[in-house]
């Protein structure tokens, strides 16, 4: 038994060398293992050893031998598990692309996020009012930024249908961070019928204007200027100390104060800029 | 009016104390002149010319055109009472 077997074996050796699969050599090893498995000895041993010694010549491809496939899932030919699998695979791939999805969507808030923002401290006006505190005690507590020196410029206009001369008494004053400070417009109504104008301001550059506050002023109250009529308008107003540490004021040293007066008529409402 | 999104657009505020009364009567206009000269003098700076704009609020105040106010509260506190704050 074990002599017929020599010469059987050695060639099935070769067969495994031979036979082998370029780069498994691990299934090499398997084929010559399973030679030496005790199913290959007794009777029928030597056939089946002669038998596939025949077949070593043939075995061009890596070996197809379903004996010699590692052991594999069974692959179910049961309908109803092969559905479960479906199924299964089928939500994964629902769950991902929301997830998937989801994943976007957060990405794209997180841009949109930013012109939005600015869009709602637009309308609710609480970008201008968040920044600085307006309290009465803030000026009773605002110390100087001395080193500071900003030049306010002014100036003033009149709309078409105001025949008003309306100018400034000064055409600029230096002032500091938190301190206050005094200005004088004058106006002149030259005509002969009493004239009631009503004013609105504006502040270049626009950054800089949350920082300025007027404490009194002129505007947005209807003034009356009887004929010939000549009056000082005076504007009590500071610039926040908190100007001083704004990063991006770091250039601005001119803020232009500008007013402009219109005419104010019965039930008439104001083209006021900036009013909506 | 252009609504243009993303720009702000500037919001006017209205006075923290209202709006000053007209001196139609011209009750404070020397005040007024004093502080005008004291400003042409000192090249427009105001630092220089707070008592002069002090005495111009007082003036409005005495005559009801300017409601009453501790001058601390409209940032006189260092001209009044020889409080020194700091004036580094």
């Amino acid at each position: 038994m074990g002599g017929l077997w020599h010469p059987g074996w050695r060639p099935v050796a070769f067969c495994g060398w031979r036979c082998i699969h370029p780069g498994s050599p691990a299934r090499a090893a398997e084929r010559v293992e399973l030679f030496l498995r005790p199913e290959w000895s007794g009777t029928g041993g030597a056939e089946k050893g002669l038998r596939w010694l025949g077949t070593w010549k043939h075995c061009s491809l890596p070996a197809r031998h379903p004996a010699l496939q590692p052991p594999r899932r069974p692959k179910s030919s049961d309908p109803f598990t092969r559905a479960h699998v479906e199924e299964w695979r089928q939500r994964n791939k629902t769950t991902l692309t929301y997830v998937a999805a989801v994943a976007v969507a957060m990405l794209g808030a997180s841009y949109a996020a930013v012109p939005l923002y600015r869009l709602y401290c637009q309308t609710t006006g609480l970008g201008g009012s968040a920044v600085a505190g307006h309290a009465s005690d803030q000026i009773e507590n605002m110390v100087p930024v001395k080193d500071r020196i900003i030049k306010i410029s002014f100036n003033a206009d009149v709309h078409a249908s105001l025949q008003w001369n309306f100018r400034p008494q000064q055409t600029e004053i230096y002032v500091v961070p938190g301190e206050t400070a005094l200005a004088f417009y004058r106006a002149k109504n030259p005509t002969d019928k009493p004239v009631i104008g009503i004013s609105t301001y504006n502040v270049v550059p626009f950054e800089a204007g949350q920082y300025f506050n007027k404490i009194q002023c002129f505007c947005f109250e209807e003034q009356r200027l009887n004929p010939q009529e000549e009056v000082d308008m005076p504007v009590f107003f500071y610039i926040d100390p908190e100007f001083a540490e704004d990063p991006r004021m770091i250039n601005v040293d001119l803020i232009t104060l500008s007013y402009t007066f219109f005419e104010a008529k019965e039930g008439h409402t104001l083209p006021v800029p900036g009013y909506n | 009016t252009a609504m243009n999104f993303g720009t702000k657009s500037f919001q006017p505020r209205p006075p923290d104390k209202g709006s000053f009364p007209l001196d139609h009567l011209g009750e404070c206009k020397s005040f007024k002149e004093k502080f005008m000269k004291c400003l042409y003098d000192n090249h427009f700076e105001n630092a220089l010319c707070r008592n002069e704009s002090k005495e111009y609020l007082e003036c409005r105040m005495e005559r009801k055109l300017m409601l009453q106010e501790p001058l601390e509260k409209l940032g006189f506190g260092d001209l009044i009472g020889g409080k020194s704050e700091a004036k580094k």
